[in-house]
């Protein structure tokens, strides 16, 4: 990739962000349509997107963004009311502005009938905004106005000398900074080095400008706002009155202010503090890292094990030094992939914007939570599966209007989204307060696609999860939207391949909430090795609260049962040896690990508890994926193979076999 | 963009036509050095250039003052078209690149 390129995708990574600001701006634009900071968001969005597309060379997207970025002008200046229409108009092209950022780099042509389209609507409201006013705006019209009278601001642009090598051109931003009115300009060379020394591709040119103009300061800065980390800039209105167009004092004044400067000596600065404070980083440049940090974890593992053998105090040393590294390492990097919720969660606000426009429903969207972290990976992999879900709760969970309006609920539906940590888990939840789901409904489509049998006893998380069936819907009509059966079984399978859980439920007549338990991290996990028979599991160690000891006597006074009395509470616990059918002799006193789960604490009882572990989770690949109580296996120093446990899913099985009256399901758990 | 340096006797033309800018802004610096250590005559034809940015226009007087220390001076030849001038003016460079400067 040449420098160029590199420019231009540097651009379209920031231009990607800018959209997404855009729309979430735009959406909530349609709900408070006089919020002028809003308004302003949104001109200055499409201000940066048409200028600094303009430098990198993308200039039909500067051309198209200019025509919608003259329509929030005429917002900003009162000509023009935001509308449901204006709103929905800008949506669209805002797609086709983030249409048109990937056409290049895919070589791809854009629809120019989309473009023109859209541009015609625009001018048919810009010009509805003129004819409204009666006059014709000049071409140039300064964006804001103090009080309506110009007066005059005092600019200094120092550009930093890698400003130019950025792709920026100042001549440009000079051009532009003189459509908001009389620019007068003095270029300053003063620190341009002697021929010799020069670095022909660093930019030394400074100017000091006087401009006249009705133009507030926002929108001066505004001109600026892509460089304003790669230049120093001051804007100051100017104390005397403003001087006629061709007046010698104004560059008599700035050339001053020039000299005093080249005088002094002061070399600019100019990286603000704030620059230097966030890096970005290619995503697969992090997961290389991660990888390579999986594979330090593991060969420390191994290193630990040989100290340990040879019970040499040097080795040891060392292995222990190394281990306390590589443990801080290993937080470091899984703290490096950990994103906030927050871009994944706001990008739905468009989702169900459009999809209320289509079903013709009042649809609002809470968002809670946003702020939750998750690994990167998990997050890229969970638009899909929360868009299945909200496009069926907008589809098949809101009731139209009339509906909602005879059951007496508010006219304006709610679908929640929300995210929240537990343990090691998050849980995200898409709630609605709809309809809910019918699960007599559910269990007789079931029983008519032979799914189960008619006489089938069947509990309501049951039913509900038969949803999740591959092909399985209740739709009465196929829309667009959903009811073909397909989203929900892709959401199941794409959370599981996340190693995660769907949990449905559902109050027929006030609304559904469906809850994805997700992992926080799919790459490295602290977990605790513990010993049954042979083999070597590992328990996660964010959910382990403590360990406590399990004699025989203990067992004696339960009668067998499997209960066990923690500091006058009871608790009880799932032997493990039995649970996977592991055949060997049992230990004169054996270990407990005292969990905490969402269906409470719990215990599993092991032979012994050999240690906290820093754990590489590896994929079970696919002959394994059904297993349902193992969420991945490890490499332990010593080459073998560790199982990492799911105590939320052995939980659960467990509990569904108390229920349907198969206490001992234990047999035949584990291949 | 095109750079050309024409050297003869007594003097060396350089010519800068099209766009000229960053991506030529080495080269420009590399003939003009040429140029400065002949120790012949220097000017510089804008005839043929449709615009100039920032880099150049740092070059061009930065080689203006290390030709002054030797008592000489760059002359602009041709005609300066009408583009040109007018951006020198609206970026308040044109008091350093007028001929005989």
């Amino acid at each position: 990739m040449n420098q160029v390129d590199r420019f231009k995708q540097s651009f379209r990574e920031e231009a990607r962000e800018i959209l997404v600001e855009l729309e979430s701006a735009l959406l909530e634009l349609n709900g408070n349509p006089h919020d002028l900071e809003l308004v302003g968001s949104v001109f200055r969005a499409l201000h940066t997107l048409k200028g600094s597309g303009s430098m990198f060379g993308f200039d039909e997207l500067a051309a198209f963004t200019h025509h919608l970025e003259t329509a929030f002008d005429e917002v900003r200046n009162g000509r023009l009311q935001i509308d449901s229409e204006l709103i929905d108009l800008a949506l669209a092209a805002r797609d086709q502005i983030k249409a048109m950022l990937e056409q290049d780099s895919a070589l791809a042509g854009t629809d120019n009938s989309v473009c023109e389209n859209i541009l015609t609507k625009v001018r048919q409201i810009t010009g509805r905004a003129d004819s409204h006013k009666g006059v014709t705006e000049p071409k140039q019209a300064p964006p804001v106005e103090v009080n309506g009278i110009a007066c005059d601001w005092r600019i200094r642009f120092a550009p930093g000398p890698e400003l130019m090598l950025n792709g920026a051109d100042p001549l440009l931003l000079l051009r532009e900074l003189a459509q908001l009115g009389n620019l007068r300009v003095t270029a300053s060379m003063a620190a341009v080095p002697p021929f010799c020394e020069l670095e022909p591709e660093r930019c030394y040119v400074s100017w000091e400008m006087v401009l006249t103009t009705a133009a507030g300061r926002d929108a001066i800065r505004d001109v600026f706002i892509f460089v304003e980390d790669l230049c120093e800039l001051t804007i100051e209105p100017a104390s005397s009155p403003a001087p006629s167009a061709t007046s010698p004092t104004a560059d008599a004044t700035a050339m001053a202010l020039a000299e005093h400067r080249a005088l002094s000596g002061g070399r600019r600065t100019y990286d603000k503090a704030d620059n230097t404070s966030s890096l970005r980083v290619p995503a697969e440049k992090l997961d290389q890292f991660v990888d390579l940090v999986g594979e330090l974890v593991t060969v420390q593992a191994r290193l630990s094990e040989i100290a340990a053998r040879h019970d040499d105090p040097e080795i040891t040393e060392v292995s222990e030094e190394i281990e306390r590294l590589t443990s801080s390492l290993r937080e470091n990097s899984m703290n490096i992939r950990m994103t906030p919720i927050r871009a994944t969660f706001e990008k739905f606000r468009r989702l169900v914007h459009d999809l209320a426009r289509d079903l013709n429903k009042d649809v609002e969207l809470t968002i809670e939570g946003a702020d939750t972290e998750l690994d990167k990976t998990v997050i890229d992999r969970l638009s899909d599966p929360l868009m299945h879900l909200i496009r069926n709760s907008m589809d098949h969970g809101i009731e139209a209007a009339d509906v909602r309006a005879a059951a007496g609920k508010r006219s304006t539906a709610n679908i929640r989204l929300s995210a929240r940590h537990a343990g090691a888990s998050v849980l995200i939840a898409v709630s609605d307060d709809g309809g809910g789901i019918d699960a007599e409904a559910v269990r007789n489509r079931a029983i008519e696609k032979g799914l189960v049998s008619a006489n089938e006893q069947l509990s309501e998380g049951e039913i509900y999860a038969l949803l999740f069936e591959p092909g399985f819907s209740t739709a009465k009509q196929v829309t667009d939207i959903s009811g073909r059966g397909v989203g929900m079984d892709v959401v199941r399978q794409s959370v599981e391949s996340l190693r995660g859980t769907i949990d449905v439920a559902s109050k027929h007549g006030q609304g559904t909430s469906v809850t994805l338990r997700l992992p926080l991290t799919l790459a490295i996990i602290d977990g605790l090795l513990v010993k049954i028979g042979d083999g070597n599991f590992v328990m996660p160690l964010a959910s382990t609260l403590e360990c406590i000891e399990l004699t025989r006597e203990d067992i004696t006074k339960a009668n067998g049962k499997h209960v066990a009395e923690v500091r006058g509470e009871i608790l009880p616990y799932i032997r493990l040896r039995e649970y996977f059918n592991i055949r060997s002799e049992r230990p004169e006193i054996e270990q407990i690990m005292v969990v905490e789960t969402e269906e409470g604490r719990y215990g599993f009882v092991v032979d012994e508890v050999l240690g906290d572990h820093q754990t590489v989770i590896k994929n079970l690949g696919r002959v394994y994926r059904h297993v349902q109580f193992v969420s991945g296996a490890t490499i332990l120093g010593n080459g073998t193979v560790a199982l990492i446990l799911d105590p939320q899913r052995l939980v659960q099985d467990a509990l569904r076999a108390v229920t349907h009256g198969h206490p001992a399901a234990a047999a035949s758990r584990y291949p | 963009m095109s750079l050309v340096r024409e050297e003869s006797e007594a003097t060396n033309v350089i010519r800068l036509e099209d766009a000229i800018g960053i991506a030529c802004a080495a080269e420009l610096k590399k003939l003009l050095l040429q140029a400065l250590e002949s120790g012949k005559e220097v000017s510089v034809s804008l005839e043929g250039a449709t615009d100039l940015d920032v880099t150049a226009v740092q070059l061009l007087w930065a080689a203006v003052r290390k030709k002054r220390k030797s008592g000489a001076g760059i002359v602009l030849v041709g005609a300066m078209p009408e583009t040109l001038s007018t951006a020198f003016a609206d970026a308040g460079f044109e008091k350093f690149l007028v001929s005989g400067n």
